[in-house]
């Protein structure tokens, strides 16, 4: 089975083959790690094989999974492959970075903006953030008007397709 | 002693004062919003009143809505733990106008307080030096002040605090555009434009002193804390005692804060919060009428229980401790856990943290307002928990607090855990030589370094094939948004889990 997860600003692929009863080949990047896998009653992985044991505890919400392993934590987010790369909150794009409330709407569908250019502004917990445009384009839909309330991730801002190759 | 006390607040405060009010057979009455139905100071409660929707100016700022509050739970007396209106006079004034006790400052001590420009002028009047300053009507008079002073200055709002609305000004041709936006600023924040000077210190470090006083002129000091380690003048990691100050230091600070204190005969739990400059000089910066987040690290170290010294100051009119039942012994180091995404930008988070767990361990307490299943608001201040270690020596106290980080668990919702695991162990913290601008300084370039780095391979595998093998964790469900009304089965219930408690 295979997988992409977005891991900050990376896109990183999976691809997980059963061996036999809790064996399994793992090849992340094109690495291949071989590990016995015991899924504990907690749900918690024991995972062996790489440089000794270690506990990884996944937990889900939504398109994130958040990884414990052993002491350290981190933050992925499984790519759905027709997303179009570029725009999500790590790079700097047009998902609200956090749930809360669209404070003002600068900008309506069929503008020409500039790379930089404040789109909106979403309010939370007392701070504003606002996103800006991460390049020069065509604004094609809109996702939240002034005053509504936006989950996190939700998409804010579409842009019309680059016409250039995506750097 | 009062029989029943209204906690005024939310998230781990409420639930930390709720735990010396059980122990003193004190029934602790909870409010909550609409968006706090369900969490965990709420579940808290002896009985819990819901006093309006989310928004802050709705409920817990809603003076009229936690009197009546007070009122139909038959409390006595009302603690505003710290944030939301624990520094707001007219709500002192409200709650003693209801003929309850407010468990803090009088409400004139609030209000002196609160202006920093008569706060400097208490201070000056009671020998306790002031960062050298100015007050001025307009921008041509600050910049004649700030010409004698010398830059940098920092602009601030009189009626300020807490690190808002203050500006760093290198020159004049900057000053005046500053005063004028920190003027706009002001208004719009706090309702008076009013705006003063102070000359800008620089590697200067944040020391505060813990003072208790009976109302009357009589008060105590529970030594310093540091709370250098800031990011933007928020406190991130706080210690008790700190590594800057030695015994003549400590003895004439906490002589400074006494005095200023009896001058004022201030009332109840106080913080006098001081700048230690290069040269070892001090300055104080302002008063912090309330009790503040950063208070367990005291009580580690000196074993007593400040909100209990609260209620029985407020109770009984009287210190029931003298300077020298005031001991201290070993190291306290507190971190403060936020839902904040440290790896971009510090954006504070919201959602539901489906599955948390808290560290046990020796030597370490944790000030906790969530569990798993919680929610994690939009409206309010993003602390979900205070992880603290103490320590015969402060290397031992970091080590366990280092250890005690490690063991926490937040998933569902992004926290500033790795920032914080990073930072208890720095070199410069270590060492103990940190000031307030060290973290944007120096620390956060190579965290961001540290924060930007692929994550290993084996966290890869472990998501696919958590994937892989089905039914990955916890699923987010909330208990926000659970049964608006308590069924009677419920209530008897209740009465049952808490004995003694009517």
């Amino acid at each position: 089975m295979r997988s992409e997860w977005r891991d900050g600003e990376r896109v990183r692929s999976v691809e997980v083959t059963p061996l036999e009863p809790g064996r399994f080949r793992v090849v992340v990047d094109g690495a291949t790690l071989e590990l016995g896998v015991e899924r504990r009653d907690d749900g918690r992985l024991l995972l062996s094989g790489a440089g000794g044991p270690h506990v990884a505890e996944v937990t889900s919400d939504g398109a994130r999974r958040f990884v414990r392993l052993d002491t350290l934590e981190f933050v992925l987010s499984r790519e759905s492959g027709t997303r179009r790369r570029g725009t999500g909150a790590a790079a700097g794009g047009l998902d609200a970075p956090m749930p809360g409330v669209v404070t003002r709407v600068m900008v309506a569908v069929g503008d020409e903006v500039a790379k930089g250019q404040p789109l909106l502004a979403l309010e939370a917990m007392k701070m504003e953030h606002v996103i800006r445009s991460p390049r020069a384009g065509r604004i094609a839909r809109l996702g939240a008007r002034a005053g509504e309330m936006v989950a996190g991730g939700a998409t804010l801002v579409e842009l019309e397709p680059d016409a250039s190759p995506a750097s | 002693m009062f029989r029943r006390v209204l906690i005024a607040n939310r998230g781990e405060i409420a639930c930390r004062i709720a735990a010396t009010l059980r122990e003193m057979n004190i029934a602790p009455i909870m409010v909550c919003s609409e968006a706090d139905r369900g969490a965990r100071h709420a579940r808290l409660g002896a009985e819990t009143l819901e006093i309006g929707p989310a928004e802050p100016r709705a409920s817990y700022l809603n003076i009229d809505a936690l009197i009546d509050a007070a009122r139909r739970a038959r409390a006595d007396a009302v603690h505003p733990g710290y944030g939301f209106l624990a520094e707001n006079a007219a709500f002192a004034e409200a709650v003693e106008a209801a003929g309850l006790t407010f468990i803090g400052p009088a409400p004139e001590q609030i209000r002196a307080m609160g202006d920093k420009r008569a706060a400097r002028a208490l201070a000056e009047k009671a020998r306790v030096p002031v960062v050298p300053g100015a007050e001025g009507a307009d921008a041509s008079a600050l910049a004649k002040a700030a010409a004698r002073i010398g830059y940098p200055v920092m602009v601030k709002a009189a009626l300020g605090g807490g690190g808002k609305g203050m500006r760093v000004v290198a020159d004049e041709a900057a000053l005046r555009e500053a005063v004028e936006s920190a003027t706009r600023l002001a208004e719009s924040a706090f309702g008076d434009g009013a705006v003063y000077l102070e000359k800008r210190l620089e590697r200067a470090r944040h020391i505060e002193v813990q003072v208790l006083g009976d109302g009357r002129g009589k008060a105590v000091h529970l030594f310093e804390r540091e709370c250098s380690l800031q990011r933007r003048h928020q406190k991130v990691i706080e210690e008790c005692p700190s590594p800057a100050v030695d015994e003549a230091l400590r003895q004439r600070l906490t002589f400074a804060a006494v005095s200023l204190a009896e001058a004022v005969r201030y009332r109840g739990a106080g913080t006098l919060e001081f700048l230690l400059a290069e040269d070892g000089a001090f300055y104080f910066l302002e008063m912090n009428t309330r009790l503040q987040v950063e208070h367990p690290v005291t009580e580690f170290v000196t074993g007593l229980d400040l909100v209990r010294l609260q209620l029985e100051v407020a109770a009984n009119g009287a210190l029931p401790i003298a300077q020298s039942d005031v001991r201290r012994q070993g190291y306290a180091v507190e971190a403060r856990v936020y839902a904040e995404d440290a790896a971009h930008g510090f954006l504070p988070q919201a959602g539901v943290a489906s599955r948390v767990r808290w560290p046990r361990a020796p030597f370490v307490r944790v000030d906790a307002g969530i569990e798993s299943g919680d929610a994690v608001p939009v409206h309010y201040d993003p602390i979900l928990a205070k992880v603290v270690a103490y320590g015969e020596t402060r290397e031992r106290a970091l080590v366990r607090l280092g250890a005690a980080l490690d063991e926490c668990l937040v998933h569902g919702v992004v926290s500033n855990l790795p920032f914080l695991k990073a930072l208890v162990r720095a070199r410069a913290v270590a060492e103990g030589t940190m000031d307030t601008e060290w973290i944007e300084r120096a620390f956060l370039p190579d965290f961001s370094a540290l924060a930007g780095a692929p994550a290993p391979d084996l966290a890869l595998a472990a998501v696919a094939l958590a994937e892989h093998l089905g039914g990955s964790g916890a699923s987010a469900t909330a208990n926000a948004g659970a049964a608006t009304r308590v069924p009677d089965a419920f209530q008897a219930l209740g009465r049952w889990r808490q004995p003694g408690l009517e």
